[in-house]
């Protein structure tokens, strides 16, 4: 079942000649995990913005063609609505934390929408808890690391528990191990929860093995849209400077030579491992 | 040092820090009445005295110190302008009485001041945004203060990120007369005004994202709940209330002077 179904979505910005969007088109089904990348300046924001609303609600500007997401065509539902099936996490972790305490912080999107107290006492420390920052609760936002506050952000967005999770570039402000961490998470919510997750990354290296779908974008178009093995691996993604993981351009590059035969394209290190130690071995 | 380096709040927990934030102004505004009411150094001096215990239970004594400094200025003038109004008034003499009176105004200001830093000291903006919501103004303000106080820190900090930057460009902040250094200051403040916009929009854009708006009556993660110590501040604060007017009215205050024997 298609949970974001896109026509040739058009979206331009207000005053802005070229639009961000530009005649795209995709489906994304229900419990996938879907990573979205391209070039920066490519429209990634922007389509993430689409899938709540914020286009065209907050932004105006002008949008033709049609995206549904949830069976929702966004034009006719308000942002708070769209809020609760859709959760979007910000770029910049620190302008999207308003409280004075991590635990409010977490709560704001259940006040909104007025969850009773014990309901939500609940689900805080449960969000906390699979971020990964119980201990953080009652510390102020302003005084965490750069990703502290990326992994309160997303506490926040699953504390209300959305059926879509949409994650713009969560681990800007990570180290690798702490991107790690995220991508983990992540995953989990998309295995155990069933939750549909739309992640714009361009470690691809860590990230590439939680994906069922990948989806390329350059200069507001959709360049390649398909399963990540055929994705990385094609010539386009990586004439594109969208960063593939280093394991799959290992084996394109030992591949030319013919020296390995395998039937699956690697995209993390362990596959790729494994693949050279079976043709040694051979 | 200002006087508001002495009313930042520290995280501590203490039996004045548990108290409800509604009562503790209720506290303070007693306190006020009975400042007010007074014009004798005795019992404002008993004011300032009875409010010590607050301090030592809330454990703040360094901050609470450090705010009666920062309010030692301005407690100066008004200690000098009573005088010197007394001096003149009085044909260029001065008696006991006058210093007294002017040692009691003072005096009066440094209870007032004391009572709001405890206040202050006491009441994380959390709960002071807590309280102002459960006092029926509109959440738009009480989000709004919060959120300021919030970003206090990180525009300040954002500032002096400015103010390096230029500097590091050959800009000369501590240079020229009044109006010039005003004019320096231009380049660091239109970073700042930018840069708090595009901010904002972030915040707003944030804000949607989570549902802002969604119903009329919106719930809230904390509740203030009267516990048996806020009772007992209740208490507390009638108390003072009602002997402070009645000390006024049915009691003849001796003067300090008159007291020692002058
Ligand atoms: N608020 C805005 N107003 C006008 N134009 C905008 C706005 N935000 C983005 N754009 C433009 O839309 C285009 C797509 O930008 P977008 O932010 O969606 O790219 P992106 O893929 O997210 O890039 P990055 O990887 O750098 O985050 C860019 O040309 C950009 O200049
Ligand atoms: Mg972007």
């Amino acid at each position: 079942m298609a949970i974001v179904k896109a026509q040739s979505l058009t979206y331009t910005y207000p005053n802005a000649e070229k639009p961000a969007l530009d005649d795209v088109s995709f489906e994304i089904q229900k419990g996938e995990f879907v990573i979205l990348t391209g070039p920066s300046g490519c429209g990634k924001t922007s389509l993430c913005r689409c899938l709540n609303g914020l286009i065209p609600h907050f932004y105006q500007g002008e949008l033709k063609g049609k995206i549904l997401v949830n069976k929702y065509n966004i034009v006719d539902h308000p942002i708070h609505e769209l809020a609760k099936h859709v959760g979007l996490v910000f770029q910049n972790p620190e302008n999207q934390l308003f409280a004075l305490s991590v635990e409010k912080d977490v709560a704001f999107g259940l006040e909104n929408l007025g969850i009773p107290r014990k309901e939500m006492i609940e689900r805080v420390d449960c969000a906390l808890k699979t971020a990964g920052i119980e201990d953080l609760a009652e510390r102020a936002p302003h005084e965490l690391s750069g990703g502290q506050q990326q992994r309160v952000a997303i506490a926040s967005i699953i504390a209300m528990n959305p059926e879509i999770l949409v994650l713009d570039e969560p681990t800007s402000f990570l180290d690798p191990l702490g991107a790690k961490r995220i991508f983990k998470v992540i995953g989990k919510l998309n295995e155990s929860m069933d939750m549909t997750v739309i992640l714009v990354e361009h470690r691809l290296d860590l990230a590439a093995k939680y994906a069922d779908h990948v989806i390329v974008m350059d200069k507001g178009k959709i360049a390649l849209d398909g399963k990540p093995r055929k994705v990385l691996n094609s010539d386009e993604t990586r004439m594109l400077g969208v960063g593939i993981p280093k394991a799959t351009r290992l084996y394109q590059l030992l591949d030319e030579e013919k020296a390995l035969h395998s039937r699956q394209v690697p995209v993390t290190a362990d596959e790729m491992g494994k693949l050279v130690r079976g043709a040694l071995r051979a | 040092m200002s006087v508001f380096d002495g009313l930042k709040f520290r995280r501590v927990s203490s039996p004045i820090h548990m108290l409800d934030p509604r009562i503790k102004f209720l506290y303070v505004c007693s306190i006020f009445v009975v400042a007010i009411v007074f014009f004798e150094l005795l019992p404002l001096l008993v004011l300032f005295l009875f409010q010590i215990p607050f301090v030592i239970l809330a454990r703040v004594q360094r901050e609470w110190v450090r705010s009666l400094r920062g309010a030692a200025f301005l407690a100066s003038i008004i200690f000098g302008t009573n005088i010197l109004f007394r001096f003149m008034y009085a044909g260029y003499s001065l008696t006991a009485n006058d210093i007294e009176y002017a040692s009691a105004m003072t005096m009066r200001f440094i209870a007032l001041v004391e009572s709001f830093s405890i206040f202050f000291l006491t009441t994380s903006p959390d709960h002071l945004g807590l309280a102002l919501e459960k006092s029926h103004i509109p959440y738009e303000f009480c989000f709004a203060f919060t959120t300021a106080v919030r970003f206090v820190p990180v525009l300040a900090e954002e500032a002096q990120t400015i103010m390096d930057a230029q500097k590091a460009r050959g800009l000369e902040l501590e240079k020229g007369n009044f109006l010039k250094r005003i004019r320096n200051y231009i380049p660091v403040l239109i970073p700042l005004i930018i840069s708090a916009i595009r901010r904002s929009l972030e915040l707003a854009e944030a804000m949607e994202a989570r549902a802002w708006g969604a119903i009329e009556k919106r719930t809230n993660l904390y509740s203030l709940k009267m516990k048996r110590n806020d009772y007992l501040l209740v208490l507390v604060s009638i108390f003072v209330l009602i002997i402070g007017i009645f000390v006024r009215f049915y009691v003849s205050i001796p003067t300090l002077s008159n007291l020692l024997g002058f």
